[in-house]
């Protein structure tokens, strides 16, 4: 049964391996699973192969070795926005839902509602030129929830954010994800942020998952310093082992 | 259709729906092939012109010739945007494509057009089609520039930008037109004034075919600016030269404030940041 998924899983990779001509392994026998719902968090040093198992999800490539299942509707939001800045916000969010052949209204529509999910249906005519870093990054995450997709990944979206804009977003972040149920798989590399957001925090090293840690804390969490703290500082020192 | 989102209580009614990409498209394409056809029309208009050197020039006679001059250059450059677009696109394509286009286009631009011009002007004499040499010869030197400017410009489109194209499905002509045609706009925009520029110098040299025909191939030149600025200076006729140098200059400023300045700030939204 290596190709089905359970009932409850949305991606599933078995001892998956990535290799890159000319370069080094960029994954080595990954196996995991990701349920329904879940709000998975990869963190890991740079060059590790995060971002190669959310390129994986994507579809954007295929592996070399072993199997990867995915859903059907995968959207992913990456770390500046990356808006076409030749389209409006609206354009931009409906984007997803016209390349697919959705009529305009409809997309619109769609589009409209996820601006408005992101508090900046206000900004719907604006071009991204005229956004800020905070709000064309809620453009990008409207993008990718405008097509409803089964998982929604995100790719250090918060990096090139400052700590007050980032702060805003994670809070959003959580709002949609309680609200639709989507399935959530975030690359990061601050362990706070990971630890603050995710049910399940998997830390990553030279191209394999090395630790793997249920985050069970109720949120919101950074209030509950202790434990909080508690939680970040065994995984940094796993981190910086 | 069941939404999953729920929390949904007011809708944004009003909302302003700028050009389509398809209208961009469309007009990309439509605008050159229509430059074509008008031209087409024109140019069998010109053939009733006067000849390249009467023996009075007035103002009327001056803004004709500056007008046919237009025209041919317009032609040219209609078709050297309906050429290098697509040869841009091919390029681009793959490393494949590049490897072996790249180099071959990179010879031929080096190559001097007015070596070409005997060979290809022979080909348009033979059929009586003058104004088709001179059209060659400033298509061929336009398309340089713009083909080459696009190619940067297709080169620059962020990594982001198209894994975006890709995880939306954006791909095949879909592609073209709702990445790289708008992405490449900036580019269109100054490589069409390089090639404009291009345009108006070799149209001095391209209206005067007897200059380069092989001796004794029964020819005549073309009724333009450029014709009358070499005519006028080879007999002397210093204030026909004059007023046919400020009449030039005065029509390149003007398409300069008129067209060139208004695109260049057209092209402003399409660039990547």
């Amino acid at each position: 049964m290596q190709n089905a998924l359970n009932s409850n899983e949305v991606i599933r990779f078995d001892r998956v391996g990535m290799f890159f001509e000319g370069e080094e392994t960029a994954l080595r026998g990954v196996s995991l699973s990701v349920a329904k719902g879940e709000f998975v968090c990869i963190i890991g040093p740079s060059g590790c192969g995060k971002s190669t198992v959310l390129k994986l999800i994507a579809g954007l490539i295929e592996p070399t070795a072993g199997t990867v299942v995915r859903p059907p509707v995968v959207s992913m939001v990456f770390q500046i926005g990356s808006l076409f800045p030749w389209l409006t916000a609206l354009e931009n969010a409906a984007m997803g839902l016209t390349a697919r052949g959705v009529p305009a209204d409809v997309a619109h529509r769609d589009a409209m509602r996820a601006l408005d999910m992101m508090g900046i249906g206000a900004f719907a005519s604006k071009y991204p030129r005229a956004l800020s870093g905070g709000q064309r990054q809620r453009v990008g995450i409207a993008r990718a929830l405008a097509v409803r997709p089964d998982v929604l990944l995100l790719d250090e979206p918060f990096s090139a954010l400052d700590a007050r804009t980032t702060h805003e977003l994670h809070e959003d972040l959580l709002s949609i994800w309680r609200t639709t149920g989507t399935t959530i798989v975030m690359v990061s590399h601050l362990i706070e942020e990971a630890v603050s957001l995710a049910g399940r925090v998997l830390l990553m090293r030279a191209g394999t998952v090395e630790h793997e840690y249920a985050i069970t804390l109720p949120r919101p969490r950074r209030e509950q310093a202790g434990a909080f703290e508690r939680e970040v500082g065994v995984i940094r020192t796993a981190f910086f082992r | 259709m069941a939404l999953r989102h729920p929390h949904q209580s007011h809708h944004h009614t009003v909302i302003s729906y700028p050009v389509s990409l398809w209208q961009r498209f469309y007009s990309l394409a439509l605008v050159p092939l229509l430059v074509v056809l008008l031209g087409a029309a024109v140019l069998k208009f010109l053939a009733a012109a006067p000849s390249a050197a009467p023996s009075t020039m007035t103002w009327q006679h001056l803004l004709w010739a500056l007008g046919a001059s237009f025209w041919r250059i317009a032609l040219a450059y209609a078709i050297s945007l309906l050429v290098a677009v697509p040869m841009a696109l091919l390029v681009t394509r793959g490393r494949w494509t590049e490897r072996i286009l790249l180099p071959f286009f990179d010879v031929l631009e080096s190559v001097p057009i007015l070596a070409f011009f005997p060979v290809v002007i022979l080909f348009f004499v033979r059929y009586d089609f003058f104004d088709g040499a001179a059209i060659f010869v400033i298509f061929i030197d336009m398309m340089w520039n713009l083909l080459f400017t696009m190619v940067g410009g297709l080169k620059t489109i962020p990594q982001d930008i198209k894994l975006v194209a890709q995880v939306f499905g954006i791909r095949g002509i879909d592609y073209v037109r709702r990445v790289q045609l708008p992405a490449i706009t900036p580019h269109i925009v100054t490589g069409s004034i390089l090639a404009w520029g291009q345009g108006w110098n070799i149209i001095i040299v391209a209206e005067v075919l007897h200059t380069y025909l092989p001796h004794g191939v029964p020819t005549q030149d073309l009724f333009g600016i450029g014709s009358v600025l070499v005519h006028a200076s080879a007999n002397g006729q210093t204030g026909v030269f004059m007023a046919a140098v400020t009449l030039l200059v005065i029509g390149i400023a003007a398409m300069n404030i008129l067209v060139w300045q208004r695109l260049l700030h057209y092209a402003e939204r399409f660039k990547f940041e």
